[in-house]
C-alpha cells in the first residue's frame, strides 16, 4: 500500500514537473515538444491545414498511452483516423528520443492538448518501444 | 461644409447612376498603396485557390470544394450572381481563348465558355490527366503560352529527396531519383484531349514545387516561384539553428528555360550569404557552393517560407505606369517558420523590365492574416493564395481561409 502510494506520488510529480512550468521556466515535455513537434504542429497543437494535421483534442493524444508512445515513436501516416487529403506530409520516426524524454513530451501534450488525459511514464514508453519491430 | 456634404450626396448619386463599384471605407482592413482601393467581390467558396476574370468582368474561381463563376450584375463590385459548377477539386484555373482550363493533383481539364454563358454548360474535356496521386506538393499549377503549349508544374512529392523524408540525419538520394518524374515543369500540346504525362516532355527540372507559374507574354518566356525546402533546423542540428531555417532558404524567382536546372535538392539560395549553397543532404556544410555556373541565381530570392502561389504579370492599363510588365506574386504565408514568428501572408509587386528585376520588391497588399493567434497560420484571418487582373485593369485576389475575393482598383475613390 505505502509502496503505490509512493509510486502513485513519484508519477504524480513525474507527471506535475512534465506538464507545468515551474517560476517561469518551461516544463521539460514543454521544451522537448518546442525542439522537435512545434514546427509541424504549431504552439497551439492545432497544426496546419493540408500538411500537418492538428494533434489537440485528437484521438491519439486522448487514447491510450503506450498505443501513442509507439505511434510517434514510429512516425508515419494517421491513415486510422484521417482523410488523406487533411495531411500531406509524414510523421518521420522518434524512436532515437530517449524513453524520458519521450515520455515528458507525450505527458505534455495530454495535458495541454489531450483535455488533460493521463500522464506517460518511462516506462509505458519503454513497454511501447518491446512492440516496436525497429527498436 | 454644406457644399462638401452636397458634393458628397451628389458623388453617392452619380455613383449609384453609373454604377461604380462600392469601395470599402476601410479597404477591408487591407494595407495598399495611397491611391488604391479595394473592395470585397464575395465570399464563402470554402478553401478558394486560383482564379480568372473574363472580357466580360465575369470571375472564375477554383477551390478545394470545386469550382464556382461568379458575375456582378447591377456594377457594384460585388458578385451577385454566383454558380457552383463542374466536378473539379483543385488549385489552378485559367481563361485561355475560349476555354477555361483547371486542374486537380492528377489532371488539368477544360471547359468551354459560351458568350453570355456564366457557369459552363458544356462537357469537361480532360487535356492531361493520370499523374501519379500524390500527398505532398500535388497541385498541378500550370501556364499557357499564346499557342496553348501547357506547362505544368509536377511538384516533388518530397522535402529534400532524403533516403527518408524529413527524419533528421538522413541523407540525400543521390542522383535523386524523384526527378525523374517529379519536380520540374513538364510541357504538352495544351489543345490537345485525353493525354497523359507520357505524352508530355521535360521542359524543366530541379524546381521543389513551382505553385507560382506564369507565361510572360510581353518576354514571351516562363517564369515561376518556387517554393524553397523545409526544416534544415531539425534534420541537421548541428549546421542549422531555427533562426537560420526560418530565414536563411530563398523562395527563388526564375525564368524558366528550356532545359534549365534551378538546383532542387542538391543545392537552395542562401539569402544570408546571398548566394547558393549544397543542401546539407548532399554534402553542404552551411557555406560549401556548388560546382560554379551549374545552377542559375534566382532573378529574385524573396524571404524563406513565404509560400509563393501565384505569379501575374501586370498586363492593365489603369494602375500607375510603374506598374506595368511587373509581376505580382501572392505569398500564402508560412508554416515551417515556427517556433520563429511566421511570414509572408502578403501580396507583393516586383517592378521588372525587360524580364529582368528593376528595383527591390515592394509590399503591395498586407493585412490579411490579422493578428494571428498563437503564431499559427490556422489561425490567420485570410491567406491570399490567387490572383488575376480584370479587363478594367483591376486586380483581384483570392484567399484560402474563409474564400474571400477582393479586387484593388487605382483612383477608385
Amino acid at each position: 500500500m505505502a509502496r503505490s502510494l509512493r509510486f502513485a506520488a513519484l508519477i504524480a510529480g513525474t507527471w506535475f514537473a512534465a506538464a507545468f512550468s515551474v517560476a517561469g521556466e518551461p516544463a521539460p515535455g514543454q521544451v522537448l515538444y518546442n525542439k522537435h513537434c512545434l514546427t509541424c504542429h504549431q504552439a497551439d497543437g492545432g497544426g496546419v491545414p493540408n500538411m500537418q494535421p492538428a494533434i489537440a483534442g485528437g484521438t491519439w493524444v486522448t487514447g491510450d498511452a503506450s498505443a501513442l508512445a509507439l505511434f510517434v515513436m514510429s512516425g508515419g501516416f494517421d491513415s486510422a483516423s484521417r482523410k488523406d487529403s487533411d495531411v500531406g506530409n509524414v510523421m518521420p520516426p522518434f524512436r532515437q528520443l530517449a524513453d524520458a524524454d519521450l515520455a515528458a513530451i507525450l505527458t505534455y501534450i495530454r495535458q495541454k492538448f489531450g483535455n488533460g488525459a493521463s500522464p506517460v511514464t518511462a516506462a509505458d514508453v519503454a513497454a511501447a518501444r518491446g512492440s516496436d519491430p525497429i527498436s | 461644409m454644406r457644399n462638401a456634404w452636397l458634393a458628397r450626396v451628389v458623388s453617392i448619386g452619380l455613383t449609384a447612376m453609373i454604377g461604380g463599384p462600392a469601395f470599402a471605407a476601410d479597404n477591408d482592413g487591407l494595407v495598399l498603396p495611397a491611391g488604391f482601393s479595394a473592395i470585397v467581390v464575395h465570399e464563402g467558396q470554402g478553401t478558394a485557390r486560383h482564379l480568372d476574370v473574363a472580357a466580360s468582368g465575369d470571375i472564375y474561381l477554383a477551390s478545394r470544394n470545386g469550382l464556382s463563376a461568379l458575375r456582378d450584375t447591377n456594377g457594384d463590385g460585388k458578385a451577385d450572381v454566383v454558380t457552383p459548377f463542374g466536378d473539379v477539386k483543385g488549385t489552378e484555373l485559367r481563361i485561355f481563348k475560349n476555354w477555361l482550363y483547371v486542374s486537380d493533383d492528377v489532371g488539368v481539364y477544360r471547359y468551354p465558355l459560351k458568350k453570355g454563358e456564366l457557369a459552363p454548360t458544356g462537357q469537361r474535356e480532360t487535356v492531361v490527366s493520370e499523374f501519379p496521386k500524390e500527398r505532398q506538393h500535388s497541385d498541378k499549377t500550370f501556364a499557357l503560352d499564346a499557342k496553348g503549349t501547357l506547362y505544368i508544374n509536377v511538384g516533388a512529392p518530397s522535402n529534400s529527396c532524403q533516403e527518408k523524408d524529413r527524419q533528421e540525419g538522413s541523407l540525400g538520394q543521390n542522383p535523386c531519383p524523384i526527378l525523374e518524374k517529379y519536380g520540374g515543369v513538364w510541357v504538352f500540346d495544351g489543345t490537345k484531349l485525353n493525354q497523359t504525362p507520357a505524352n508530355g516532355k521535360r521542359f524543366a527540372t530541379g524546381m521543389r514545387n513551382a505553385v507560382a507559374i506564369e507565361w510572360n507574354a510581353g518576354q514571351n518566356a516562363l517564369f515561376s516561384v518556387i517554393h524553397g525546402r523545409d526544416s534544415l533546423d531539425t534534420l541537421f542540428p548541428t549546421l542549422y539553428n531555427a533562426e537560420d531555417n526560418a530565414t536563411r532558404q530563398a523562395e527563388e524567382f526564375h525564368q524558366i528555360v528550356d532545359g534549365g536546372d534551378y538546383g532542387w535538392p542538391y543545392t537552395f539560395f542562401d539569402t544570408k550569404l546571398g548566394k547558393r549553397v549544397l543542401a546539407p543532404e548532399y554534402g553542404g556544410d552551411a557555406k560549401k557552393e556548388p560546382e560554379a555556373g551549374k545552377y542559375p541565381n534566382p532573378l529574385v530570392a524573396f524571404p524563406a517560407h513565404w509560400a509563393p502561389n501565384d505569379l501575374r504579370f501586370y498586363s492593365g492599363k489603369s494602375f500607375p505606369a510603374k506598374y506595368r510588365e511587373g509581376a505580382f506574386i501572392a505569398f500564402h504565408g508560412s508554416w515551417n517558420r515556427a517556433p520563429e514568428p511566421q511570414a509572408g501572408y502578403k501580396v507583393v509587386f516586383q517592378p521588372m523590365k525587360n524580364g529582368k528585376a528593376n528595383g527591390p520588391y515592394e509590399v503591395f497588399a498586407d493585412g490579411f492574416a490579422g493578428e494571428m493567434k498563437d503564431n499559427s497560420p490556422r489561425n490567420a484571418q485570410y491567406r491570399p493564395v490567387g490572383l488575376a487582373v480584370g479587363p478594367d485593369g483591376s486586380l483581384f485576389v483570392s484567399d484560402s481561409q474563409k474564400g474571400r475575393v477582393w479586387r484593388i482598383s487605382y483612383g477608385g475613390k
